[in-house]
């Protein structure tokens, strides 16, 4: 009990990070109407350059905000230099392109931080655990829990309440209008970029001491963001935390079972949820 | 025959001069590889990032058979061109009610579900070490073991399967396919049962990665876990891209120039990976319309220097 417990907690902290993440891609997605391949290696890099700033200065808190700082620079000049140029052109070669950034980021990890995994502690501070009556849990996935939760709550607040907010939705629904209104469409794509970078940047940082660094660790998390999606809808913050905690609370339970299983049965759940509803949780398009 | 069918003949017999033999059956693979993502991308309208699940699910499903139970060619390549549409079928099911950069997304998670599988699945896929040890027995007297032989083989099974996807876009079939890329809604309004199209648009180019998946691990006697993996997905769609989609050659010129391409950058480099996201990007941003109008460019700007 205390297991099963305990695991469905480890599920709800990877769950919110697993929302963070497609709720990115889905503004990547619903704003640009791009498919963003390259999502996964901005993840691993917000990770990469997270344990890079601690070693230079020693903080686990300034390397929390500079790395996925970063990370949205970076997103800003791939939006910049590269996308912006594609948005005539079809999904596939906006596929193709992003898909090619993302080989590119993760070579350059392997060529920068090397090819074998690094491990990387939680602060001290958030070390250690604590005895929450039922089972005893690590602290530092406590705290993955409150931020991912406050920072999704910080985007929904965004998308909702201010105006800005309110425009980049209005441009998922329709972009012709929006400009027509006279704003900036192309500036709302560079932000929106930037943004959906600067989140999947920071899931980087957050993931970094719970499951340490390796160079395939952007992979596996893209098709994690992607199911996110598929399930969440674009631009629906209440659908990405959903999907992203059915499936972090699936994987988590089926891996005290059955270790080998619990990637897999990401995307298990997903083709089942996908049979029974094909429109996604909320049956958005 | 036209002028280019006697090129492609022309090809397949010049080819094995040029390069190994190997590589040269591996284009031809390659290009049958092409041929079923080029109807979907090509003449259907959908860009399916996870071809590599047809392809690689065949290709486990025969290398087992011709492994385990000593199966003969035929008996190969006809479960694997099955195991392939059925995959097909399921994963295309789960696709075509949805469009757009969902039905990519989902084509790719759907990809990632039976890498895992095959990852994690060691006793009968090998994991991470791929499935080793897969014959090439011989058929009607001919010996498999010589590599030009088989490479005869393969781009006779590469002429056939040419026909029949020549006969499947030019069929009615394939008309109604060519409307649902010009015009998904019209087609819907003029009575077209739109998705079941779209899926058996699916099983088709599901076959032909089965069949493509087979020779290729009896071209290499083992099955890789890279062959499921989303990279080829990725390399599938881009030398269909390169070789100018839409076109029935286009996979041909395509599957030469990639193999060609990765072939000679991968002994190069170890992470010739990155030299390939680099080539992508370059191609995406300049040669957009792939190799031939890359041709047809370097034409004029001779044209217009000579002029001057």
């Amino acid at each position: 009990m205390t297991l099963l417990a305990g695991q469905i907690l480890n599920g709800i902290a990877t769950g919110m990070l697993y929302a963070l993440m497609g709720l990115g891609l889905a503004l990547i997605a619903g704003i640009l109407n791009i498919p963003n391949f390259a999502h996964g290696a901005l993840f691993a890099v917000g990770a990469y350059l997270t344990v890079s700033a601690i070693n230079a200065v020693g903080n686990f808190w300034i390397a929390l905000v500079v790395a996925p700082l970063g990370v949205a620079v970076l997103g800003l000049v791939i939006e910049y230099a590269g996308i912006r140029r594609l948005y005539a052109a079809g999904h596939d070669y906006q596929l193709l392109f992003t898909f090619g950034l993302s080989l590119i980021l993760a070579e350059t990890i392997i060529l920068i931080w090397g090819p074998v995994g690094i491990s990387q502690l939680p602060p001290p501070i958030l070390r250690g655990g604590i005895d929450l009556g039922f089972t005893f849990y690590p602290k530092y996935r406590l705290f993955v829990m409150v931020a991912a939760g406050l920072l999704v709550t910080a985007t929904w607040l965004f998308l909702e309440k201010t105006r800005y907010g309110a425009i980049m939705r209005a441009g998922i629904e329709n972009k012709e209008m929006v400009s027509l209104l006279g704003i900036d469409i192309h500036r709302m794509f560079t932000v929106a970029f930037a943004l959906g970078a600067w989140l999947a940047g920071i899931a980087g940082a957050l993931t970094a001491p719970i499951r340490g660094l390796s160079p395939g660790m952007g992979v596996d998390m893209l098709g994690i963001a992607f199911v996110v999606v598929a399930l969440g809808g674009m631009g629906n913050v209440l659908g990405a935390i959903a999907a992203g905690l059915l499936i972090g609370v699936a994987q988590a339970v089926v891996a005290a079972y059955w270790t080998e299983a619990s990637v897999a049965v990401i995307y298990l759940v997903m083709a089942a949820v996908l049979v029974v509803r094909p429109q996604g949780l909320f049956g958005i398009r | 025959m036209s002028w280019r069918t006697v090129a492609v003949i022309a090809a397949m017999v010049a080819l094995p001069l040029l390069v190994r033999p190997a590589l040269a059956a591996e284009i031809w693979i390659f290009a049958i590889f092409g041929l079923g993502c080029n109807l979907l991308l090509g003449y259907t309208g959908l860009l399916s990032f996870g071809q590599s699940t047809f392809f690689g699910s065949a290709a486990y499903a025969a290398g087992w058979l011709l492994k385990h139970y000593g199966v003969n060619v035929f008996v190969a390549l006809a479960a694997g061109t099955g195991v392939g549409a059925l995959s097909a079928l399921a994963v295309g099911y789960l696709c075509v009610q949805r469009s757009g950069i969902y039905f990519i997304m989902l084509t790719f998670a759907l990809n990632q579900l039976f890498y895992f599988v095959a990852y994690q699945w060691t006793s009968v896929t090998g994991g991470e070490d791929g499935m080793p040890g897969i014959p090439r027995p011989a058929m009607l007297g001919i010996d498999f073991s010589s590599p030009i032989a088989y490479y005869v083989f393969v781009s006779l099974l590469f002429l056939v399967s040419f026909w029949v996807m020549k006969r499947v876009v030019e069929s009615p079939l394939g008309k109604i396919l060519q409307a649902i890329r010009e015009n998904e809604t019209r087609a819907e309004a003029v009575g077209y049962d739109v998705a079941r199209f779209k899926l058996l648009a699916f099983v088709v180019a599901g076959a032909f990665s089965g069949l493509a998946g087979v020779l290729y691990a009896m071209l290499f006697g083992i099955v890789p876990l890279e062959a499921i993996g989303f990279v080829f997905s990725g390399n599938v769609v881009f030398a269909t891209l390169i070789g100018g989609s839409g076109s029935l050659y286009g996979p041909i010129i395509g599957s030469v120039v990639f193999i060609w391409l990765s072939e000679s950058v991968s002994t190069v480099w170890a992470r010739w990976p990155l030299l390939l996201g680099v080539a992508f990007v370059i191609v995406v941003l300049f040669f957009r319309g792939g190799v031939v109008e890359a041709w047809s460019r370097f034409l004029a700007w001779r044209f217009s220097r000579q002029r001057t």
